[in-house]
């Protein structure tokens, strides 16, 4: 079974899943979902990989244990660093070590440009590596603050750690919110289930029929940009923005909603990001998991270490109260920035385009307000117009965009070559010739494309005020039935699928 | 320290870190009620609350308080020690 939620055999399992979930005894659900899990794990790879989830589960269920069984300070830290260190430096490990050994030969090169330094290694990563770290180190950092209470089963904890929907490409989970409904009865809930398969289908559409046209315009230009210059390149990044977005989001769709059919709420991942006014509030919107954790867990201990505080104090008697802070806190967003790209994989084009970059937009943001400010009184333009919000939103999509021709190029070089090709060279001819529908949509495939886009567009409107779903259920029966088999068949008939009935796998998977 | 003395303390605090003379707190105020209060200022405030009370939020605490009320909780529990 591929490990890809769109795939025809996944949804046999998983109607499997579900079937029996509702007839088994409700004290036993969650029993069933962490075999279901280990069952996933094993059908689609290497069997020997689940190890590693529940490895990181048991070091969690251990260090909690040695955590509440003494009141020794000294212990519990202990208890806490190494438990940390087992699970980051199995991370490192896994992910990022040929990050090392790739820079430290790139920069040999210069001195020797024959042969590599060091050889990099081949590891068979587990599915979903960056995702249950993340999940389960928060949990252990929440029960040494006295926030969340420590799990005392270990069958339950690695059902949490290893729950199957999640595992894949999030969210992100936060235990001492959303743990404890995972062990709870759930009796069949004809609103939930439905609520929860109409969401699933909300994904399919997303990433079936959006992100899987999107690829094939992307993949044509990415993979060949010094033939498709100028236009093309912000074409096809424009086209990765909605890809990337509809295949992330679709998946979360998929994941939350199957969830949703379990009766197990997880938390969002977005909101409708692209309608953001500026790059703070785009990463608030964009997935939200990964910016909660990292302010939780990397952002707030690193300004309260001693070290931040003391270079604060010493920032602000240098600069001034105003700037010393500020100067401080861009520090601290510097090393954020350098982890949250660095997360998303162990290159450079991440490291810049999800990371750094996101970090110079947010300072140089802060440091021109004021000037804008000025400007646009001095221009009599009211900051507060619907004109002046549609620029930021534009200007925020644009931004991103940047980060997206990192995100996707196949080095940071490249990405660097492709915003010089894009910026250097005026082809907007072919935008009149009919030279994009030989970029890999024709005509008929464009129509849809675009279709689809404007559906996205019109439900995203719709979000601003409220749940869609929820709108839809208060329709009368004709009406609600029609939208929903539309949309279904919709998907059915127009969703790309590749061999073997499944779609490219989660952007996200990766990570 | 009253409850009430902590909140006007408080509303200097708030006045100073945010820069508007303006702002009064009550049990209720959380980060949605001030335009500058996100993420980066939160820290910033709370640094500033542990300097002008002489204690220490834990973490925990930190990352937990849902509103000025349960701050104002935090401190009186903590000076009271």
């Amino acid at each position: 079974m591929p490990a890809n939620f769109t795939s025809f055999y996944f949804l046999c399992f998983y109607a499997c899943i579900l079937i029996i979930y509702y007839l088994i005894p409700q004290k036993t659900q969650w029993v069933f979902l962490l075999m279901a899990s280990a069952a996933f794990y094993l059908l689609t790879g290497n069997g020997w990989l689940i190890l590693y989830p529940a490895v990181a589960s048991l070091t969690a269920y251990i260090s909690m244990r040695v955590m509440t069984g003494t009141e020794d300070k000294k212990k519990r830290s202990l208890a806490l660093l190494l438990s940390a260190a087992l699970l980051i430096g199995a991370l490192i490990v896994l992910k990022y070590i040929n990050f090392g050994i790739n820079t430290v030969n790139a920069v040999a090169s210069l001195w020797h440009p024959s042969g590599d330094l060091l050889k990099g290694f081949h590891f068979l990563v587990p599915l979903g590596i960056s995702f249950y770290t993340f999940s389960i180190l928060g949990y252990v950092v929440d029960v040494y603050n006295g926030i969340a209470a420590p799990q005392k089963n270990f069958f339950k904890m690695a059902a949490y750690g290893m729950y199957f929907p999640s595992i894949l490409s999030g969210p992100i989970l936060k235990y001492r919110e959303d743990g404890e409904q995972f062990f709870v009865p759930h009796p069949f809930d004809y609103r939930q289930v439905t609520f929860g398969l109409q969401r699933m289908v909300w994904g399919f559409f997303k990433t079936l029929v959006i992100s899987e046209r999107m690829n094939l315009v992307v993949n044509t230009v990415y993979d060949n940009y010094m033939q498709y210059p100028g236009i093309y390149i912000w074409i096809a990044t424009v086209c990765y923005a909605f890809q990337l977005y509809t295949n992330f989001s679709g998946s979360m769709d998929i994941v939350l909603g199957m969830s949703q059919t379990f009766g197990i709420r997880l938390p969002e991942n977005f909101e409708t990001p692209f309608f953001s006014k500026n790059i703070s509030e785009y990463w608030r919107r964009w997935h939200i998991t990964l910016g909660v954790w990292m302010k939780e867990y990397v952002f707030y201990p690193l300004l309260r270490t001693e070290a931040f505080g003391s270079l604060g104090k010493k920032l602000r008697k240098r600069f001034g109260k105003k700037r010393g802070k500020q100067l401080t806190t861009f520090l601290a967003m510097f090393l954020l920035w350098f982890t949250v790209g660095i997360w998303h994989g162990g290159e450079w084009k991440f490291v810049i385009g999800s990371g750094l970059l996101h970090w110079f937009y947010i300072v140089s943001g802060e440091l021109l307000a004021p000037l804008y400010g000025k400007m646009m009184e001095k221009l009599h333009i009211n900051p507060k117009s619907r004109w002046v919000d549609g620029f930021r939103i534009l200007r925020t999509f644009f931004l991103a965009n940047i980060g997206f021709v990192f995100f996707r190029a196949p080095s940071a070089p490249d990405a660097f070559r492709m915003l010089k090709e894009g910026i250097s060279i005026w082809n907007l001819g072919v935008l009149f010739d009919g030279s994009l529908l030989a970029l890999g949509l024709d005509a008929i495939e464009a129509v849809i494309a675009i279709v689809s886009l404007l559906i996205l567009l019109t439900v995203s409107i719709l979000q601003q005020k409220g749940s869609v779903r929820e709108r839809i259920e208060k329709k009368k029966l004709p009406v609600r039935f029609l939208i929903w088999y539309a949309l279904l068949f919709y998907t059915i008939l127009l969703g790309h699928y590749g061999p073997d009935y499944s779609a490219a796998e989660f952007i996200y998977q990766g990570f | 320290m009253t409850r009430e003395e902590v909140f006007e303390t408080l509303n200097g605090v708030f006045q100073d870190v945010f820069d508007d003379e303006s702002i009064t707190v009550n049990e209720a105020t959380t980060a949605e009620d001030i335009d500058d209060w996100d993420s980066l200022e939160h820290i910033n405030l709370i640094a500033a609350v542990e300097q002008e009370f002489g204690m220490k939020f834990s973490m925990g605490q930190v990352v937990t308080m849902k509103n000025v009320g349960e701050m104002a909780d935090i401190i009186i529990s903590q000076i009271k020690e």
